[in-house]
């Protein structure tokens, strides 16, 4: 259930300006937004809109050239412009779970061995514990007979889903996707949307990327992104 | 496991061909290190060891014939501890039924098992010879195939044949230490003097000090003393040895040429470590995504740190694995070669500590060392760059820099194509992308080039070296210029032996040359060293010296001499017209040295004087016991039949001839010593030319593998295997013939390094350089299939794969 009261992410004025041989070019000018606790925002916009770095800049995978973004997750609040990469990092790795469409797994990894990935990394849990964890996330994702398998060895959506598992890893609240089903069938992408449920259920905040306009009556929230600039948004029931 | 090891050691594993690569390039640096290191310790503790157990003599003095009265006042003599007479003499032997003579010297002793001083060490066969029996010095055997028991056939100054039995073969690491060109050695006992028809006299001492046996200072005042006495005694000295008990005669030029190559392998070692550099960046940079992907899921930046330590850990403790015990090996095997050489024994294989700490050292710290920045670099990346790797630095502008230097390039490549174009003269494409691909990653294309560079200079400086070496020893020849000695047990008048000698269509000239054996004085009267002066006629055809300073000598010159820059060690300040003391024939003289010449200064120190003065002093006018020969041929082959010859014609016409040696043998057995260091420099040569051809070899497999995806699209739009696979070897090519001109330069001043530290150490002078084209050619030949080879390997794994794949790679 969406929260609105108390938002999760808060951008303010948030600007990129990327240099170029041919000059400065805007690909976020002055964006205000705020994403709240429990709702599946939408963030919807042609090729080059300025989609994936809106998303950089709320998982503090870029820097923000001006304006703030504020993130307020289990009980803390930081502006992530002010963090090191270090401390970006050690946010990411226990507030933030990130899903791309090229899956993004680690290919000399198992299944199970890529979910137990950030465990290791962030040492939250027990390496015997994350074990189990990673089990138990595969089996929620229906990939438990495969937790031996490499990457290469399954079908796309099949990834896809491991990528779920892997972000959510470190239970964290928030979710980012961008273009999870861009390279999935729609029966595939049907399935990611039902996982996404769920965890929408079990109150996680979900931000998706996408450019296509057929999946707006999938978010419980959207917003339209042109040049940089938010254009439209909208809420659907 | 944890994940990230198990992602360590994944990486390990699954790119197999990188981590031999990586493995073999540390590993060939720690087996150099290891080899040299532990060769120096085995040496420098075996060969004192072995030769002070020995007890070899401090002093040797060759002389007039005596009796045990003189041995028996030497032994009396204050600062002697022990002292032993012997009879050396020379003689001509073979396996009967062959043709090829062999010259030994031979020595008696008078009892082998009262022999306290320059002790044998049985190798088969009996330790002492019987009666009418000969024991063998194992350097024989390098030239006759005998084993005890056997029959040798000797060669009497009257032409008489023998047969005598050899009763064993023996090694003998003090006699003929000091003199490394002498012939091999042959032992008899005195009573085995009559069946050789040699008096049963002594003609040689071999004295130990009573103190300070590794004081050189007090071991040539000793001498001195003792020389003096025995000359009181109305005796006449030849020449006089010293050595120090427990160092080898020829430990200071052993260590300096393995301190050379000591130098060689540090210079591995760094090539090898800029081959790990580079790996590494690449490894790095193909691991981009990973780090990326790890990032983004809570790596911070020093755990990527540590994952990639650990792994740089692997690479060296898996060298390590291979190096160590090569490198032991290597070093026994290289101790063992120089002890078989040199005549001295080891002490048995064992670990040598400080090798072992050192190569341990090196493995650990070189890859650390070397991976540090690229390791450091690779985890402080941030994560957007490790996901969009190239495509964010072209378009942040954050590497506008190279950008711009790219595109510069770029430009100076259009406008030259454009050029030629005009011309008429047309650049394939292919040729054009491959110039393009070749300064794409200038970074690792200057670690290439470094790599490559530097084991092409050392190996064409090591030919360069090789050259000057064996044209200094050719120059050195100049001395010796005569085809034949022929040396006479009494002296003859020069008119007979000439006419004699000119029978003979095949010689040419005929010189009469005398010999002086004198001593060096310091101011103070003391012996400073033995002077070896030749006295050829003045005007002589036979010497061509290679004069420093002055003049050579002249017929009507008296107390002249022209002398070695060997004079420099006990006159330093030695000009041009000073005098210096001589004692000679007994008596302290004043000689001007009218020039100084170069020689070899291991040799001592030798001097000319003509003959013409010379000879009216001994009372030889016109008389010479030594004549040098000049013949129609110079080769070694026609000089030993043209010795054979005259030896016995000679010897037919009633002369008592002593010795016709050939002139090339003794240069040869010169040029045999230099070649041995030659083959360890051209070891270490070709194994910086193998870390070099591997650098390549890695970059070319880099350059191919990142370039996987584009390799693709340039077979979607038509490319054939074969213009892939020419794309990548002329890129190869290119890197190759690059580094090869860097090398050539590179070269010059490496060769002057090497060449000036070798002569040094062989040739206590420094010496002129030569450069030969040899080295050149053979690299450039070396470099073309290296580079071809380095780069048709990963050509062909790229032309293999199919488009589908190559776009689908990341």
């Amino acid at each position: 259930m969406t929260d609105f009261q108390s938002p999760l992410i808060e951008l303010r004025g948030v600007v990129k300006n990327y240099v170029t041989k041919a000059g400065s070019f805007p690909a976020l000018q002055g964006i205000d937004l705020d994403i709240y606790r429990g709702e599946f925002l939408g963030v919807i916009g042609k090729s080059g809109a300025g989609k994936s770095t809106l998303l950089n800049m709320i998982t503090g995978v870029d820097q923000i050239s001006a304006g703030q973004v504020r993130a307020h997750t289990n009980g803390t609040s930081v502006n992530l412009d002010q963090l090191s990469e270090n401390e970006l990092t050690l946010w990411r790795g226990r507030n933030l779970g990130v899903i791309y469409q090229s899956f993004q797994l680690l290919p000399m990894l198992t299944l199970a061995q890529n979910v137990m990935m950030p465990m290791d990394l962030s040492g939250f849990y027990h390496p015997r514990k994350s074990k189990e964890r990673a089990l138990e996330l595969l089996n929620m994702v229906e990939l438990g007979e495969h937790i031996d398998k490499y990457p290469s060895e399954i079908s796309g959506g099949q990834q896809q889903r491991v990528a779920i598992a892997r972000a959510l890893a470190n239970d964290p609240p928030l979710l980012v996707a961008d273009e999870p089903t861009g390279s999935l069938d729609s029966v595939t992408a049907d399935h990611i949307f039902k996982l996404f449920q769920r965890l929408l259920d079990d109150n996680r905040t979900i931000i998706m990327v996408t450019h296509d306009q057929g999946l707006l009556p999938r978010f419980s929230r959207y917003i339209q992104i042109a040049d940089g600039q938010l254009v439209g948004e909208g809420i659907e029931l | 496991m944890r994940p990230r090891w198990r992602k360590v050691l994944s990486d390990l594993i699954d790119n197999k061909a990188r981590t031999i690569l990586v493995v073999f390039s540390i590993a060939v640096g720690i087996f150099a290190i290891g080899v040299i290191a532990g060769a120096y310790v085995i040496i420098s503790e075996d060969m004192g060891l072995s030769y002070a157990a020995n007890n070899p003599s401090n002093i040797e003095i060759r002389m007039d014939d005596f009796d045990q009265d003189l041995l028996n006042t030497i032994r009396n003599f204050e600062g002697i501890k022990e002292a032993e007479a012997r009879r050396v003499f020379n003689l001509k032997v073979r396996i009967p039924g062959e043709t090829q003579w062999i010259t030994v010297d031979v020595v008696s002793m008078k009892n082998f098992d009262e022999n306290k001083i320059n002790l044998l060490q049985p190798v088969t066969g009996g330790a002492a010879p019987e009666k009418n029996q000969i024991l063998l010095e194992r350097d024989v055997l390098e030239e006759l195939n005998i084993s005890p028991g056997e029959n040798l056939e000797i060669q009497l100054r009257d032409e008489t044949i023998k047969e005598i039995i050899v009763a064993g073969i023996v090694m003998d690491s003090s006699t003929g230490a000091i003199d490394f060109l002498a012939p091999p050695l042959a032992y008899i006992t005195s009573d085995t003097l009559k069946f050789f028809a040699e008096p049963d006299q002594f003609n040689r001492i071999f004295a130990t000090v009573e103190t300070g046996q590794d004081d050189d200072e007090h071991i040539r005042s000793v001498i001195a003393d003792l020389t003096d006495k025995i000359e009181k005694n109305d005796y006449g000295i030849g020449r006089t040895f010293r050595s120090k008990t427990h160092e080898h005669p020829l430990e200071p030029t052993i260590n300096a040429v393995l301190g050379i190559l000591m130098v060689l392998g540090v210079l591995i070692v760094f090539l090898s470590s800029s081959l790990i550099a580079n790996t590494l960046s690449a490894l790095l940079n193909q691991h981009l995504r990973h780090i990326g992907v790890m990032k983004l899921i809570g790596g911070q930046n020093q755990i990527i740190f540590r994952m990639y330590l650990v792994q740089l850990l692997v690479f060296g403790f898996l060298a390590l694995l291979i190096a160590i015990p090569a490198g032991g090996q290597g070093a026994y095997w290289l101790a063992q070669y120089i002890a078989d050489e040199m005549g001295f024994s080891l002490l048995g294989y064992r670990i040598v500590p400080l090798s072992f700490a050192l190569q341990l050292a090196v493995g650990i710290l070189v890859p650390l060392v070397s991976g540090f920045i690229p390791v450091i670099n690779g985890s402080k990346v941030t994560v957007q760059k490790a996901l969009d790797g190239d495509r964010v630095r072209r378009s942040s502008g954050e590497d506008s820099e190279g950008k711009e230097e790219g595109s510069r390039f770029e430009e100076i490549q259009v406008k030259t194509t454009r050029a030629l174009a005009d011309r008429g003269i047309r650049i394939p494409r292919q040729m054009l992308i491959s110039l393009r691909n070749t300064f794409r990653q200038r970074g690792r294309l200057m670690l290439t080039l470094f790599t490559l560079t530097m084991g092409g200079a050392i190996f064409v400086s090591v030919f360069n070296v090789r050259d000057t070496l064996h044209t200094y020893v050719d120059n050195i020849g100049n001395y010796f210029m005569a085809d034949v000695t022929l040396d006479f047990e009494r002296p003859y008048r020069l008119e007979e032996i000439k006419q004699y000698a000119y029978q003979d269509p095949r010689v040419t000239h005929v010189e009469g040359w005398s010999y002086a054996s004198a001593e060096i004085l310091f101011p103070d009267g003391s012996t400073a060293e033995n002077i070896s002066i030749l006295a050829p006629p003045g005007g002589s055809d036979l010497v061509s010296p290679m004069m420093i300073e002055g003049r050579w000598i002249q017929a009507g010159d008296v107390k002249k001499l022209t002398v070695a820059e060997g004079i420099y060690d006990y006159y330093p300040n030695l000009e041009v017209g000073d005098t210096i003391p001589l004692k000679i024939n007994g008596k302290e003289e004043y000689w001007e040295v009218v020039g100084l010449f170069k020689f070899i200064g291991l040799e001592g120190v030798i001097g000319y004087a003509p003959y013409e003065y010379i000879s009216r002093e001994q009372n030889l006018a016109n008389r010479s016991f030594s004549y040098r020969i000049e013949i129609q041929e110079h080769d070694l082959a026609s000089q030993e039949v043209m010795a054979k010859d005259l030896d016995a014609y000679f010897r037919a016409q009633g002369f008592r001839v002593q010795e016709a040696t050939p002139g090339l043998s003794t240069l040869d057995s010169a040029a045999e010593s230099l070649d041995i260091l030659i083959t360890f420099l051209l070891i270490m040569a070709l194994l910086t030319a193998t870390v070099g051809s591997m650098g390549l070899a890695g970059t070319m497999s880099m350059n191919v593998l990142e370039r996987t995806r584009e390799i693709g699209i340039m077979r979607a739009i038509g490319a054939t295997d074969l213009e892939i696979i020419r794309m990548v070897i002329v890129e190869g090519l290119l890197i190759g013939l690059l580094s090869f001109g860097l090398g050539i330069i590179l070269a010059v001043p490496f060769t002057y390094l090497l060449s000036n530290i070798v002569s040094d150490a062989v040739f206590a002078t420094p010496i002129a350089v030569v450069f030969t084209p040899a080295g050149y050619l053979i690299w450039l030949g070396l470099v073309i299939i290296l580079s071809s080879l380095a780069s048709v390997l990963p050509a062909r794994n790229a032309a293999r794969l199919t488009i589908r794949e190559v776009l689908a790679y990341e």
